[in-house]
Parts: structure tokens; sequence; C-alpha cells
């Protein structure tokens, strides 16, 4: 049955996964659910990648996604680190909450 | 595919790279080590650093355009020259930080470390010629300007803005990424040069998937570039930033991220209707001038109202890529219109050194004004004023003139190179912009650049108004005085001026042919 599974299916499914990250990128209202909604963006580019890399048969997506799970390890760490400084600096993460600048 | 093998000297051409890189890591190592109290000399390093840097760079700037990197990157003088104003921006960004953080006693290492690692980033960035690199380049820069941004952790602001940064900076980078994994689907390559071979089979098989991987790559570098509609995350970020960082952020990754985007679609518009691109970008000229004129105009935060105008800059650059991408050859008698291209009046060739040659000084005009002026704002801000909100507000410069009047007149002089008048470089830099525009065919938005130009005369004049003919305040706050702030704005005085009167041998520099691989 595996055989079934075309790369047209891994695309469908990348992009609602990046569609969806996208979606809750500008409407979801907690910090730690926009930024998972980021890691899921990127997620997608990565099945994105995997799956052109497996109907082609070479390796350049392979190796392309395993260098954007090192950035995107990199800039979770760094993100996460800023969200706990709003946090500290506000007792909220509610991006709502978050507008002290005038506009 | 074949993994590369890189040897010693693929890596010579990168060398400026190196140099930041191996200056941040012993800055690094000498916050674990050492146990000074005062951090002076980490400025001073991280300085140094940059000027070998920028040294390299303006050498590697007179060598021929080629590949390095077994293709993943490009050493074209348009990439060193971008190198070299990077470092420049950064040398000038440390010295300003120098005195700020040790007003604000947050001093640390690190500090210097990110704003190296931000500068290899950017220098990196321009000259990346694949898809993976340019996002891990991009992400390089990114995330040490996250932190940069967040540094300060007193007060609410600056964790506010690093994290509008970072969720706006991380959704563009993937919408990028996401651009970038779509076309090496329909070319199966990441590399520029092959993408840009494979793309008219690719556009014959699988025009969908073509468009939509250019329209998220535009996307994503639209935000970086802060484009408008893509410009929303600026003035709260720009506002929040420590100023230094705001400094270096309008002006470096800026640059960086403007010429990597001139890279990337030099390349990507091969079997593209010529007319799609050229409209594309003249759109997001006319909205960015147009745009960022008018949210600046009722700004009474200055620093606000620079980053606003940082957008109007952004959008007078994007008016130079979209002479880039005019039509080469349009139908004679075709009518002036905001975004139809008339005929060329020179060839195509000339033009685009003459492109080249303005989105150069343009930007090297720019970085050295928007460094003085966040420069003298850095200078004047207080602590005190950051919980009552009103610390960059116009009133904070009423009678400066009387009380500094060398603040004054350096601040008078950068706002009115922002507003581009004359002897500044800011007026050189509009005036080769604008008639390479012109030569270009794009006559109808080069008056309406003008045009907005014109608006952000009126609020940069605002502020010169302000400092010379309002008396000051009982309570007005004393500028700082350390060595740092003052050479960094002397510095961009002087560079204000003499590239103003005198710009010399760089204009011809910046105008040899062979600027950009490829083309």
């Amino acid at each position: 049955m595996i055989q079934t599974i075309s790369t047209s299916h891994y695309l469908i499914l990348a992009a609602a996964l990046f569609c969806l990250g996208m979606l809750g990128v500008l409407i979801r209202r907690n910090a730690l659910v926009v930024f998972m909604c980021i890691e899921l963006m990127l997620n997608a580019t990565n099945l994105t990648f995997l799956a052109f890399a497996r109907e082609r048969g070479d390796d350049l997506g392979h190796l392309s996604a395993f260098f954007i799970i090192a950035v995107a390890a990199a800039e979770a760490a760094v993100g996460l680190a800023i969200v706990i400084s709003v946090f500290r600096a506000r007792g909220t993460v509610n991006i709502e909450e978050i507008q002290s600048m005038k506009h | 595919m074949i993994i590369p093998h890189f040897t010693l000297n693929d890596f010579l051409p990168v060398m400026p790279v190196g140099v930041l890189m191996a200056a941040a890591i012993v800055l690094m190592l000498s916050e674990v080590f050492l146990t000074s109290t005062t951090r002076t000399y980490q400025a001073i390093i991280a300085a140094l650093a940059s000027i070998v840097a920028g040294g390299i760079a303006v050498n590697n700037a007179f060598e021929p355009a080629r590949l390095v990197l077994q293709g993943y990157a490009v050493l074209d003088p348009f990439s060193s020259w971008t190198t070299a104003m990077v470092c420049l921006g950064t040398f000038l960004a440390v010295l300003l930080s120098a005195g700020f953080l040790k007003h604000r006693n947050a001093e640390r290492g690190e500090f210097y470390a990110l704003m190296l690692f931000a500068a290899a980033g950017m220098s990196l960035l321009s000259l990346s010629a694949e898809f993976i690199t340019l996002f891990i380049n991009l992400e390089v820069l990114s995330v040490a300007t996250y932190a940069l941004t967040a540094f300060l952790r007193r007060g609410p602001r600056p964790s506010e803005a690093g994290f509008k940064y970072f969720i706006l900076g991380a959704f563009a980078a993937a919408l990028l990424l996401y651009g970038a994994a779509l076309i090496y689907g329909a070319t199966g390559a990441t590399k520029l040069v092959e993408v840009s071979a494979a793309l008219p089979a690719a556009f014959a098989k699988s025009p969908a998937l073509v468009y939509a991987g250019l329209g998220l790559v535009l996307a994503g570098f639209a935000f970086k570039v802060a484009a408008v509609p893509f410009h929303m995350w600026t003035p709260d970020v720009y506002e929040g930033a420590p100023t230094p960082v705001t400094a270096l952020m309008s002006a470096g990754v800026k640059a960086a991220a403007f010429v990597a985007m001139v890279r990337t679609f030099l390349f990507l518009v091969k079997g593209i209707d010529p007319v799609i691109p050229f409209t594309v970008f003249s759109l997001l000229a006319l909205l960015t001038m147009v745009g960022g004129n008018l949210l600046a105009l009722p700004q009474r935060n200055v620093k606000r109202m620079l980053a606003y105008s940082s957008i109007a800059h952004a959008g007078y650059m994007l008016l130079g890529v979209a002479a880039l991408f005019a039509p080469k050859l349009v139908e004679a008698g075709a009518k002036v219109g905001v975004l139809t291209a008339t005929p060329l009046t020179g060839t195509a060739q000339d033009v685009s050194v003459a492109v080249y040659k303005g989105l150069l000084f343009y930007i090297l005009g720019y970085t050295v004004t928007s460094l003085g002026a966040f420069g003298t704002i850095s200078a004047l801000e207080r602590r005190e004023d950051e919980t009552r909100g009103n610390t960059w507000d116009l009133e904070r410069f009423a009678g400066l003139a009387q009380r500094k009047p060398g603040w004054a007149a350096a601040m008078a002089l950068f706002m009115l190179s922002l507003g581009g008048v004359p002897p500044t470089v800011g007026f050189l830099g509009k005036l080769f912009l604008f008639s390479a525009a012109v030569d270009a065919g794009l006559l109808g938005l080069a008056i309406v650049g003008v045009l907005s130009s014109v608006i952000g005369v009126y609020f940069y004049l605002r502020v010169v108004v302000y400092m010379f003919m309002r008396p000051a305040p009982i309570d007005a706050p004393a500028p700082f005085r350390h060595w740092t702030t003052e050479l960094a704005l002397v510095t961009s005085a002087v560079l204000v001026v003499g590239l103003g009167i005198l710009p010399g041998t760089i204009t011809e520099w910046f105008s040899r042919v062979g600027m950009v691989f490829g083309h």
C-alpha cells in the first residue's frame, strides 16, 4: 500500500501544515503557540524538501533538511529565551497584552 | 550528488568574515577568562576587527567577479563593497555601543561578540549564491540581532521588541525557505547558477510551482528589507531595541538583505515574462516610498520617525532595484505612467552600471547618515525617561543648539542628509539613484520618489527647527560624554559632508563594469 502514496500527497500535506502554521502565527494570541506554529512552518518546509528529494532520488533535499533542523534548533533557543524575558518583564505571554509602544 | 570537498584556498575569498568570526570568538572567551571591570577594550577589539575586515573587503573589491566556495558563494565587487559598508556600519555601531552600554552599566562582552556575528552574517548574506547557504546566513544574522534587540533586559520594551522581531523574522525566514523548497522541487537545484539554468524548462513544466516559489522568496525578502506592506514590525522593533542596535539594523541588516535580494532575483527571473518582476518591484517601490514618508509624518517620537524614515529609504533603494529589472527593450512612444517604463535613453549595459553605482552609493550614504542620527539620539536619551515613555519626544531636542551646539550641528547635518539636501551624501545618493532610474526609463516612478522625499524634508527639518528655534526646557538632559561615542559621531559627520562634496574615486570604484557576477 505504501506505493500508492505519491509525492503529491506529501506535498499537499506539507502545504496544509505550512498554511496551518502561517494562520497560527497570524491569529493565535499565546506567544508559545505562535512559536510552535513557526516550527510547524519550518517542518512543513523540511517535508517539502524531503518529498522532492525522494521523487528525484538525489541527496540535496535530505542535506537541506538536516541544515534546517540545526538552524531551527538554534533559533528556538534564542526565541525561548526571549519569551522568558518577556514573561519576566510582564508576567504574561499573551501577545495582545504585549503592546506598550504607541503607534 | 557530489559532496563538496573544501580546501583552505576555498575560504580565502571570505577572509573578512573569518576575521569578524575570530574576533567574536576571542571576545566570547575573554568574557570567560578575564574579570576586568571595564570593557571598553572589548569595544576596541571589535572596532579594530571590523576595520581589518573592511580593509580586506575593499581589497577584494578589485578582484574579478567569480564563483567561490565551489559555487556556494559569489565574490564580486558588489558583495565586497557591501561587506566593506557592513564593516563600516559595525565599526560605528560598536563605538556608539561602548558609551551607550557604559552609561547604562550594561557592558557585557557578548554584546560585541553578537554584533560581530551579526556583521559576519550580513557579509556572508551578500555573497550567498545557494538557497541553503542563503538561509543559514540569514539566520546567523537574524539570531544575533534578535538577541541584541532584547539585550537590555531591564524594562519591558527591549524584550517586547525582541519578541516581535523574532516572530516576524522567523516567519519571513520560513516563507523564504518554503519558496526555496518549491523552487528546488521545480528545478532540482539549490545553487542559484543551476536554478537559473533550469528555470526556463521548469516554467514550461510546472509554472504554478515556480510562481509560488518566487512569490514566497520575494515575500521573505520584503519582510527583511521592510518594504510596505511587509513593514509592520519595523517601528516597534526599531523603537524598542537599544539605539546602537537599531542603527546597525537600519544600516547593515537592510543593506545585506537588499544585496541578497538583488542577487537572488537577478538569477531567478530567467524564463519569466520580464514585465512581471518589473511591475512587482515597481509596485513595492511605490508603496514603500510613499507609505514610509506618509507614516513618518505624524510622528513626534524621533526614534520612531527615523524607523519610518528607514522604510522610506528602503523604498528609494527598491526604486533602484526596479530599474534593474526594467524591460530592456520597450516599444518607442510608450506613455509615461507611474508604473510603466519609457524607452531607454542609454544602452542596457550603461544603465545597469549606473544603477549599481546608485544603489551602492545610496547604501553607503544611508549607512553613515543613519548611524550618525541614531548615534546622536542614543547619546541624548536617559534611562529615567524610559518608564515615562517620552524618551525620544521632539521636546527632548528643544534648544539643543544653545546647550550643545556641536551635537545640534551634527544632528542637523544628519537630518539634512536624510532629507537629501546638498551638500550632503544623502543628496548625492538620491541624485545618482534617481538619475539611474530615469535612464532606465522609470520616469513616473522617479517623479513620485522625488515628490515623496519632499514630504520627508518636512519631518526631518522639524527636528532641526526644534533644536535651533525652541527654548530649552529647564530639566533638559545633557548628553552623556564618552570618547568612543564622540569619535563615532565625528566620523559619521565627516563622512556625510566629505562624501557629499568630494565623492571622488568612490563613484568610479562603484561604477566599474563586471560589478555583479553573471550580469
